[in-house]
């Protein structure tokens, strides 16, 4: 009787250490981390972790919806730069004008920003539902026309037309403690984790990611979940733009490169599957954490850039093999 | 002339004996076709002379010598080819590629395409076969590959070759090509074994027939000169068919009319009307262009031309959503790939079809959306581990009574089903007929497709026979047998 209940009991244990696996590895870095890391448990290194992370991370919560609807977004990395190239030109353009102050003009100019990001989005979808190419080849070629007219917009230099109070949103703090883009993160998070657990569009998206064709013979509008998702991950990307170029204060076509690895990265740590249907808005915040932690523990380990880029690619691949383990044996436990 | 012979073959699963006793005898020089309902053993009995099966009881003989292959593989060098309905070839591969597939002639290290191409050129031309030996297989029809594959098989020189519905992706004027590639094989002293689910078929291209019942052999007949009805009785007995209940009636209101639906070549001139609380069922063999035309009614493929009235009046740009916000649910044929979301959890699932019903619009009732889950499992009877498990930890049956559920919560006016018996067990299909009938009690019209035709006499008021995607027939299940709807549906004698 007892050994049954022993047995159940290790059966338990290791079930929730097979499900909450990249909860417990990011515990235990962190505790490796305040043990032999100095300066890394103090508040401020803590909070500085979320501001760092912030910019690829509200773009990673979005991106998760994607890659659950079963697409991914590649061309986000140069809508960062792309947005933040229109934010700073159409400020000084408008104020050059003489009718509004920069204080003013940003507003508009940062509005325009998010519905180009917005309409990029509709175009990636439009090509994805009218005529079937993968959002992979689609976004992939959409990544350099946005670098491209980033750069004819901003005529290759950085643009520095912003007023001052616009370095807020990127690099202010509240009681001059806690970084505002701390919470940008902290509403794009709850922002796609009501979506997902909440509402029909969540339902559809796990639907859609999960088989597009049986969802489509239930009813579910197929191609508009799509272009949703799509829309929605290049406005997050348009908004990640915004507070890149107020926490640098100005924008350049060359932001953004290679952010788009970073984000997908985060989501796949996160437990998402590139093959759709499965994922959570909160296996995504682990792996934004989890992305931060090791940036932040390398940093102050002293660890040199290049150096940076074997650790954090080797992590990204250990990460993802673990997930994929860890959803097999789970798949393998529910059959 | 060779002799392929099974000699007391039995072969058992768990839980189930799949040939009880089998011994057949196929010669060469003649078309063998071997014949019975789904289930009847014939493939069973076609993996264990390839090979497939190697742990059953009995003995295989070709000219008296006897032989057991452990794989296929070793079947195939040893000149047993099989032919099967799935294509195997390699889209991005040449004609000559797939013809030899792992057997080029090799020049040192390297391939040695010249005689590799000879080669494949040689198999073809002894099949009296045109084909482009460099060109890429993806750049042929259907009924190239279907060639490809055959030629595949006899690039090996076999002494046995197995088809197993070969046609049941060809077109007619393609069937026809093949059956006459399908001759002059047989004059090589080929011993063919022919599988096909197409009786009609079975006049033209077979010599012989045998047929199998749930697992037993039951005779052989020869072609010539046999009827229809000779054919039937071996493959179905004396079928007993359970009573219709009386209270299952057709009203006189009618809730969906088709006119002039088109679909070239799939279907064409499609004319009907489906009345309250009717259930109706649509016969045909496989091909008549059943599936293409239900999808069609549901707007999930479009039509030619034709339109659908539904309470009279006319549905414009159909598609799975406009249906489904109509009353028309939809189940279809493979439920694994088109019915459900196999990762995701039974309460989801039952859930998809519904979910403007659970929601306010945009945010999801959690209460209402279990009840409805609930609901489902409740009515129907559906046998769970729990709510929050995936489908695949579910039995076909119940996986289907998933999809059934996941349409009731709806409450649809009409259910259209396209082979809902298809892969699931006696009871569940018993119960699936249930289903149908309630919902006729309760006012809801019903189209029904089977494979199955006895099925139909079952369940339908009234059958539609189909036949090369055009209405052929109607007919009053009260008034005629198993074995004359099956030849109306096949036509001919």
């Amino acid at each position: 009787m007892e050994k049954v209940q022993l047995r159940d009991r290790a059966d338990r244990i290791s079930q929730i250490s097979k499900r909450y696996m990249m909860e417990i590895i990011l515990i235990i870095i962190v505790v490796v981390l305040i043990v032999t890391a100095p300066g890394f448990f103090t508040l401020g290194n803590i909070l500085n972790i979320f501001r760092n992370v912030a910019i690829t991370g509200v773009i990673s919560f979005a991106m998760t919806m994607v890659i659950i609807g079963g697409e991914i977004d590649l061309s986000v990395g140069s809508s960062i730069a792309l947005s933040a190239v229109i934010t700073s030109t159409v400020t000084g353009k408008l104020a050059a004008t003489g009718r509004m102050s920069m204080d003013s003009a940003v507003w508009i100019a940062m509005l325009i920003a998010l519905l180009v990001g917005a309409c990029i989005g509709l175009f990636n979808g439009f090509i994805r539902t009218k005529y079937n190419i993968p959002s992979f080849i689609a976004t992939l070629a959409m990544l350099n026309v946005l670098y491209g007219v980033a750069a004819i917009i901003s005529k290759g230099f950085p643009v520095t037309t912003l007023p001052n109070w616009y370095n807020w949103i990127g690099a202010g703090r509240f009681f001059n403690l806690i970084p505002v883009p701390a919470l940008w993160l902290a509403i794009a998070f709850i922002f796609v984790y009501i979506i997902m657990n909440k509402t029909t569009l969540g339902r559809e998206i796990y639907a859609v990611g999960g088989n597009p064709e049986a969802a489509r013979l239930s009813g579910i509008n197929v191609k508009f979940v799509k272009i949703i998702i799509l829309m929605i991950v290049q406005i997050f990307a348009a908004f990640s733009g915004i507070i890149l170029s107020a926490q640098v204060m100005s924008g350049s076509s060359t932001f953004g490169r290679g952010y788009e690895m970073e984000v997908i990265a985060a989501v796949i740590i996160g437990g998402t599957s590139l093959s759709g249907g499965i994922g959570k808005a909160w296996g995504t915040l682990i792996g934004i954490i989890f992305m931060g932690v090791i940036n932040n523990g390398m940093t102050l380990f002293g660890v040199g850039d290049f150096e940076k880029y074997v650790v954090r690619g080797l992590l990204i691949l250990g990460a993802v093999m673990l997930n994929t383990i860890q959803l097999q044996s789970l798949q393998k436990v529910k059959q | 002339m060779s002799v392929l012979r099974t000699s007391n073959v039995t072969k058992r699963f768990p839980g189930t004996v799949a040939l009880k006793d089998v011994s057949i005898s196929f010669q060469s020089g003649k078309v063998n076709a071997l014949v019975g309902k789904n289930g009847s053993g014939k493939s069973t009995l076609m993996k264990v002379i390839n090979g497939a099966y190697n742990d059953f009881e009995g003995s295989l003989y070709i000219d008296d010598q006897e032989f057991r292959y452990q794989h296929p593989k070793q079947a195939f060098e040893a000149g047993i080819a099989t032919v099967y309905q799935e294509m195997s070839l390699i889209p991005g591969l040449s004609v000559a590629e797939n013809i030899l597939l792992g057997r080029y002639r090799k020049n040192g290290p390297f391939i040695d395409w010249k005689a590799t191409y000879q080669d494949a050129q040689d198999v073809l031309d002894d099949m009296g076969i045109t084909l482009p030996v460099k060109e890429m297989v993806a750049h042929l029809s259907v009924w190239q590959c279907q060639v490809i594959e055959i030629a595949k098989a006899m690039s090996a020189n076999p002494k046995v070759l197995i088809l197993d519905e070969p046609t049941s992706a060809l077109a007619q004027s393609e069937t026809e090509m093949l059956f006459a590639l399908i001759r002059r094989l047989v004059k090589k002293d080929v011993i063919v074994i022919y599988i096909s689910h197409r009786l009609q078929e079975l006049w033209e291209i077979a010599d012989t027939c045998s047929v199998l019942r749930d697992g037993k052999y039951v005779g052989t007949i020869e072609m010539e000169g046999a009827k229809h009805a000779d054919l039937l009785s071996l493959m179905f007995g004396d079928l007993q068919l359970k009573e219709r209940p009386a209270d299952v009636v057709a009203l006189d209101e009618v809730v969906l009319e088709v006119k002039d639906f088109n679909r070239e070549p799939k279907f064409m001139d499609i004319n009907f009307k489906l009345y309250k609380g009717e259930v109706l069922g649509i016969a045909g063999m496989l091909g008549a262009g059943r599936t293409e035309l239900l999808r069609a009614i549901f707007g999930a493929d479009k039509p030619d031309s034709g339109a659908i009235f539904i309470d009279g009046e006319v549905v414009t740009n159909p598609s799975p959503v406009l249906m489904k916000n109509k009353g028309i649910a939809f189940v279809p044929e493979d439920r694994k790939q088109q019915g459900l979301v196999q990762i995701l959890s039974i309460k989801s699932n039952l859930n998809h079809s519904s979910l403007d019903l659970i929601s306010n619009g945009m945010f999801v009732d959690a209460k209402k959306e279990t009840d409805f889950c609930r609901r489902q499992i409740k009515d129907l009877d559906i046998n769970v581990p729990g709510e929050e498990f995936p489908m695949t930890s579910l039995s076909g049956g119940n996986q289907q009574k998933v999809v059934v559920g996941k349409w009731l919560n709806i409450d649809p006016k009409i259910v259209i089903f396209d082979e809902p018996s298809r892969g699931i067990d006696v009871n569940a299909k018993q119960q699936i007929f249930q289903i149908i009938w309630d919902l006729s009690r309760h006012g809801l019209s019903s189209i029904v497709v089977s494979s199955e035709l006895e099925e139909l006499l079952e369940i339908c008021n009234r059958i539609i026979i189909m036949k090369d995607g055009r209405f052929v027939d109607e007919v009053n299940p009260d008034d005629l047998s198993v074995n004359e709807l099956y030849a109306l549906s096949m036509g001919g004698n």
